[in-house]
């Protein structure tokens, strides 16, 4: 007996000498908590349940935004994660595919900015750089696809889906007809607030969000909540169309007088809410103001402007540092034009303060929007109602905005009418359909721009290795995951660029053939090996990189 | 020297024969009690379940299901092969509701324990020696009242790890306040009872006569708080789990609702897996007050509650 | 001991708690994961832009200064900034306040009047076997989970039957010229309506058992078989007699009530999205939102500090038995 004992214990020695490399350690696949969001919670147990069947040791670990933003993204030196679900989540700004496809992947941003995964390929640098100043669309939309083809190749992430965000809306109270489905963004956007029309005597339009607002702030990029806000109070001088493009708004048209300068013309007869006109000094002031310190949000949209100055009356030009392709949609697109004469004197005061503009919060936010500032109760409701002066003015006679924290009660609301425009729904689309069967409620879902993935880390082995990533990608059955996670309201992805975007596309990206055993084959072929216990090891020569 | 010990010799037996005579007459109570009785069944039947999870149990509760064409086995209906359904991540609600049987008396029974046991010995200090000890102890009770407990137990649980442990930690650093301020006035009274006198006087050292002459006094006072913290344990572990601050990797009744309640288990009707967990825990919780009432008997047979 | 110096004593006490839990309540905040730049997460950040945030939130500075600064500013009421929200922690918890003060008082009122006339009740049926059913029945409203109880209510009364709104403590945009006139509408009550029901049921059990209890011991006194035997009737004796001294005890709980129930109502607060303190803090503590979290934390401490005062003091002046105001007697 003792002898046996032995020889086993030899045995399993022997094997460990004799084993190709390391055995790989095991790995936490981090998420959100499935209060916060149950599609992610769940996407996250069914990958870590196919990973576990090439023999890797993986453990869902769900923890609050807060704290997994702390280990993902702000401790950089030296990370502390192996892999995590992520998300972007879709914004008319990224309607253009330069912020997802540059920032996301660019070795320049790895550091500080949004390229946390730490990817780095000069190939890739170079290219997304050139589609950057190129101002051709289809030269631009050649540099784009080819970006996403280095992307596959070297499958920086297990992109998983483009999800459908459902939304709903009363049918008997909002004429479908005027209810605006914007490319990439859904029915909830700032068209669908100015053109709705009523239906019958409720023209209050009431909608709801499960995040409480923090700030109505012009200066200021807070939640995605409230720049629902932003939008309506302060008008732009160029607005992103339903086609997902940079058209006039403010603006009465623009001219691009060569590639680095342009001139923009102010729409006339424009007022502010307390009455006061908008001139094209507030222009100028409203470029100017987030160049300074007081708004560092946003000051990265301003940073490739050299110079602007009024030419007349009505005339703004800008002159760029270089050709921008982006330059309409991530600046003229952006920016809010706040009043010279309120904001003028408050930035003047907060200059010798160490607080900036964007602690800052007006008691009555003025715009020049189609929507003026009533109300507020926090952790309630925001009321906005109708400025009927507006170009542009709302059907609707206010616009309140719910704040409600589940979607159990949102659905119970738009069900009872007490919301009838749902537009923040974290729930199953699924119940959201059958309750809305039978009922005058109409529900939308639309691709988006964001997509949801697995990031891994690649400051360490085994994920800087491009095979062992793409092993793990296709290892993931994206169809099972729309099923079986999104419940089919989610289109498979394998690119930062949403289908949604049609252009910028590249065609059959996300034909990708999956399988547990193609992973395993791939995996063979770079020489990880299995042992006898089924756990995976590093080909020859790799080794565990210990106390990072 | 020798009298006082042949004198503790004799004392000492008698003391515990009262005691175990006390625990006796107390199962005897908890018998002829019907609530008692009631509580007592329960607690056992429980206890049964928790040991045999894993025989009683179809599925592992955090198995993740499909059906035989491969789909995921998500909202199903109660049927023969899942009698309460499966949840929206296709687990087995029955098999998650009969090991939630084991977190529930897990977090019960020790965090029920932290809390009567430093309750009880800060109780038998302060009372016995009083003065400098005294007060200090009572004002780091009087702190510990102004702490309001759900929203202590909140905060603790978001800055440790999730786990089921912090509802236990949480309450033995706060609730042991009421616990020990009750015992502290029984102690009062007992210590000058004639025996304890006579032990002081015959020199006897203070832990003896703190733990022989004075707990076994005290002891079933002990048990009477005991038996109502294991149900405000399950009970807060069930508030923590519900907003979202517990372990979601270990099972218990206040995951469940949770989950059922994210999972928007109301709009879809699914009472069959919201409702259950919530008798589980109503049943372990009376349980416990029929229990300590069966005490109260025992103890004050004027019933009178103290809160 | 004279009254006045009982109260001086009592309130030095409680100076002294508060002190203790605004410390520990610092420190303890300290010890949170979690980065208070998570809000910020989305654009794109300098490193330095990230210092100018610490910066102007004062976590730049050692802790002790910090601890030095945080405690003057609480003597002067300045609960500091929130991270994430604009404006002062103080406006915020002004804010949502009222709302947590009127579900907690409303709950609590209509659970004392229901316990303490049904206590009475089954102390004047005292051994009846109504007696005998309903105690256990009012131990278990005491056993379950508030946000189970609450979850099944708005299941039935709002989703199935639609007499209730689903959440909420107002409808979208209502307007009210003062605040009194908001707390005491019509739309408010039927917003109020289940989550103080919730709350009801599970506070009801508290003075119904105090109150039962206190009776049947207070019908074994002397002056009640006196009464009897100058042939009065039970209930007159109940509502003259027994049912005045009983009540001493109800009032001391419901006092303690109002402290440990506003920090109670958290996960009501929840399940039926009601904009109070507790789901400020439950928000706050979830995004690593500390003078948020410490400021709503705090002022429901003080809430509970002072309510253990008031029914301290209720105590020792309603009960004539507690002579000095101390334990050892």
């Amino acid at each position: 007996m003792k002898k046996f004992v032995f020889a086993l214990v030899a045995m399993m020695l022997a094997a460990a000498v004799w084993a190709e490399g390391d055995q790989i350690r095991s790995f936490e696949l981090l998420s959100r908590t499935q209060a916060e969001d149950p599609t992610e919670f769940q996407a996250a147990q069914l990958v870590a349940q196919e990973w576990r069947k090439l023999g890797l040791d993986v453990e869902h670990k769900a923890i609050p935004w807060e704290q997994l933003a702390q280990v993902v993204w702000f401790d950089r030196d030296p990370p502390d994660w192996d892999m995590t679900m992520w998300r972007m989540v879709g914004r008319p700004e990224r309607s253009d595919p330069d912020e997802l496809i540059y920032n996301l992947f660019h070795s320049s941003t790895a550091d500080a900015g949004y390229n946390f995964i730490a990817y780095s390929n000069p190939e890739y640098d170079a290219v997304v750089e050139a589609q950057r100043v190129e101002t051709d669309p289809d030269a631009r939309q050649a540099l784009i696809i080819q970006a996403q083809e280095i992307l596959d190749r070297d499958q920086p992430n297990a992109f998983l889906v483009h999800p459908q965000q459902a939304y709903a809306y009363r049918s008997d109270i909002w004429d479908p007809a005027t209810v605006v489905e914007q490319s990439g963004i859904g029915i909830k956007n700032f068209w669908t607030f100015v053109d709705a029309a009523p239906l019958t005597d409720q023209r209050d339009m009431i909608l709801n969000s499960g995040v409480v607002v923090q700030a109505i702030n012009p200066l200021y990029i807070s939640g995605a909540t409230d720049s629902w806000i932003t939008e309506l109070i302060w008008d732009r001088l160029l607005r992103i169309s339903p086609e997902g493009l940079a058209e006039p708004w403010a603006a009465e048209s623009y001219n691009w007088v060569d590639d680095t300068t342009i001139d923009v013309t102010l729409r006339s007869g424009m007022t502010w809410h307390d009455g006061e006109p908008v001139t094209v000094e507030d222009v100028v002031f409203s470029f100017q103001a987030p160049q300074g310190d007081e708004s560092p949000m946003y000051k990265p949209f301003v940073s490739g402007i050299a110079d602007i100055a009024a030419l007349d009356e009505n005339t703004v030009r800008f002159t760029l540092s270089q050709p921008s392709a982006a330059f309409l949609t991530a600046t003229l697109a952006k920016i809010n034009l706040v009043p010279l004469h309120i904001w003028g004197p408050i930035l003047d005061d907060l200059s010798t303060k160490d607080e900036n503009a964007e602690s800052y919060q007006e008691e009555i936010p003025i715009g020049s929007g189609p929507f003026k500032y009533v109300n507020w109760l926090r952790s309630q409701e925001v009321v906005l109602e109708a400025n009927t002066e507006h170009f542009s003015a709302p059907e609707i006679d206010r616009w309140i905005l719910r704040i409600i924290p589940n979607a159990e009660a949102s659905l119970g609301m738009l069900r009872s009418g007490e919301l009838n425009f749902l537009s923040g729904y974290l729930g199953d689309p699924q119940v959201l359909v059958q309750t809305s069967e039978g009922q005058p409620i109409d529900v939308v879902a639309s691709t988006e721009v964001g997509f949801r993935y697995v990031a891994f880390n690649h400051r360490a082995a085994p994920f800087d290795d491009p095979a062992f990533r793409r092993a793990l990608s296709l290892a993931l059955n994206r169809n099972f995951f729309v099923q079986a996670a999104y419940k089919g309201f989610a289109v498979p992805s394998n690119s930062p660029v949403s289908t949604a975007l049609g252009f910028w596309t590249a065609p059959g990206i996300t034909d990708l053939e999956t399988g547990i055993e193609l992973a395993k084959g791939i995996l063979a072929e770079a020489g990880y090996t299995l042992d006898g216990r089924g756990r995976l090891h590093y080909p020859d020569g790799v080794t565990e990189q210990h106390g990072n | 020297m020798a009298t006082p010990n042949t004198s503790l010799r004799t004392a000492r037996p008698s003391r515990w024969r009262l005691f175990v005579r006390s625990l006796a007459g107390t199962g005897a109570l908890l018998l002829r009690d019907p609530y008692a009785l009631f509580g007592t069944v329960v607690y056992a039947l429980f206890v049964l379940i928790a040991l045999f999870a894993e025989q009683l149990a179809p599925f592992d509760p955090l198995e993740i299901l499909f059906t035989p064409e491969g789909n995921l086995a998500a909202d199903l209906r109660p049927s023969r092969e899942h009698p309460l359904g499966t949840t929206s991540l296709a687990r087995d609600v029955y098999s998650q509701l009969l090991y939630g049987t084991r977190s529930a008396l897990l977090v019960g029974v020790t965090a029920a324990f932290c809390v009567v046991a430093i309750g009880t010995v800060v109780g038998l200090v302060a009372g016995y020696f009083g003065g400098l000890v005294d007060t200090v102890l009572m004002r780091l009770a009087d702190i510990a009242f102004g702490i309001p407990f759900l929203p202590f137990v909140i905060v603790l649980a978001a800055f440790l790890e999730p786990s089921v442990w912090n509802v236990v930690l949480a309450m033995a650093l706060i609730l042991w306040r009421d616990t020990g301020r009750v015992i502290r006035s029984q102690v009062l009274t007992v210590r000058e009872r004639s025996y304890v006198e006579a032990a002081r006087v015959t020199g006897s050292s203070t832990p003896r006569i703190i733990f022989l002459h004075i707990a076994p006094n005290i002891l079933p006072l002990s048990f009477l708080y005991g038996s109502i913290a294991v149900g405000w344990a399950i009970l807060t572990e069930a508030s923590i789990s519900f907003l979202g601050f517990g372990d979601s990797n270990v099972i218990s009744w206040g995951y469940m609702l949770q989950d059922a309640f994210v999972s928007q288990a109301l709009s879809r009707g699914s009472y069959y897996w919201f409702v259950p967990p919530g008798i589980a825990i109503v049943l372990v919780v009376t349980a416990g007050f029929f229990i300590s009432r069966g005490y109260e008997e025992l103890l004050f047979p004027r019933l009178r509650e103290e809160d | 001991m004279t009254g006045i110096s009982r109260f001086g004593r009592r309130f030095l006490q409680m100076v002294f708690v508060l002190w203790a839990v605004a410390t520990i309540l610092f420190f303890l905040f300290r010890l949170a994961p979690g980065s208070p730049l998570a809000a910020y997460i989305e654009p794109t950040f300098t490193q330095e832009q990230q210092e100018s945030i610490l910066r102007r939130f004062g976590l730049d500075r050692p802790v002790h200064v910090q601890y030095g600064i945080y405690l003057l500013n609480l003597l002067k009421g300045d609960l500091g900034d929130s991270f994430h929200l604009s404006g002062s922690v103080a406006s915020i918890v002004r804010d949502v306040f009222p709302y947590t003060i009127a579900l907690t008082l409303v709950s609590l009122i209509i659970a004392y009047i229901i316990g303490v006339l049904a206590g009475a009740f089954l102390a004047w049926r005292r051994g009846s076997v109504f007696e005998g059913i309903t105690i256990p029945l009012v131990l278990t409203t005491r056993a379950a989970p508030e946000f189970w109880l609450g979850m099944i209510l708005l299941a039935f009364f709002s989703f199935k039957l639609g007499w209730f709104p689903a959440g909420g403590a107002l409808s979208p945009g209502a307007e009210f010229p003062n605040n009194f006139a908001r707390f005491f509408s019509f739309d408010f009550l039927r917003h109020l309506f289940l989550p103080g029901l919730t709350l009801a049921i599970y506070l009801h059990g508290l003075p119904l058992l105090l109150m039962l209890s206190n009776m049947l011991e207070i019908m074994q006194d002397d002056f009640v078989t006196m009464a009897e035997m100058k042939g009065l009737s039970t209930w007159t004796i109940l509502v003259r007699h027994a049912a005045r001294n009983a009540l001493l005890p109800v009032v001391t709980a419901f006092a303690l009530g109002v402290g440990y129930s506003i920090g109670g109502n958290v996960v009501v607060e929840t399940v039926f999205s009601w904009p109070g303190l507790g789901r400020v803090l439950v928000r706050a503590v979830a995004s690593s939102d500390y003078p948020l979290a410490q400021g709503a934390f705090f002022v429901i401490a003080v809430v509970m500090i002072f309510m253990n005062f008031i029914a301290d003091l209720l105590y020792s002046s309603l009960d004539p038995r507690v002579s000095s105001g101390d334990a050892k007697h």
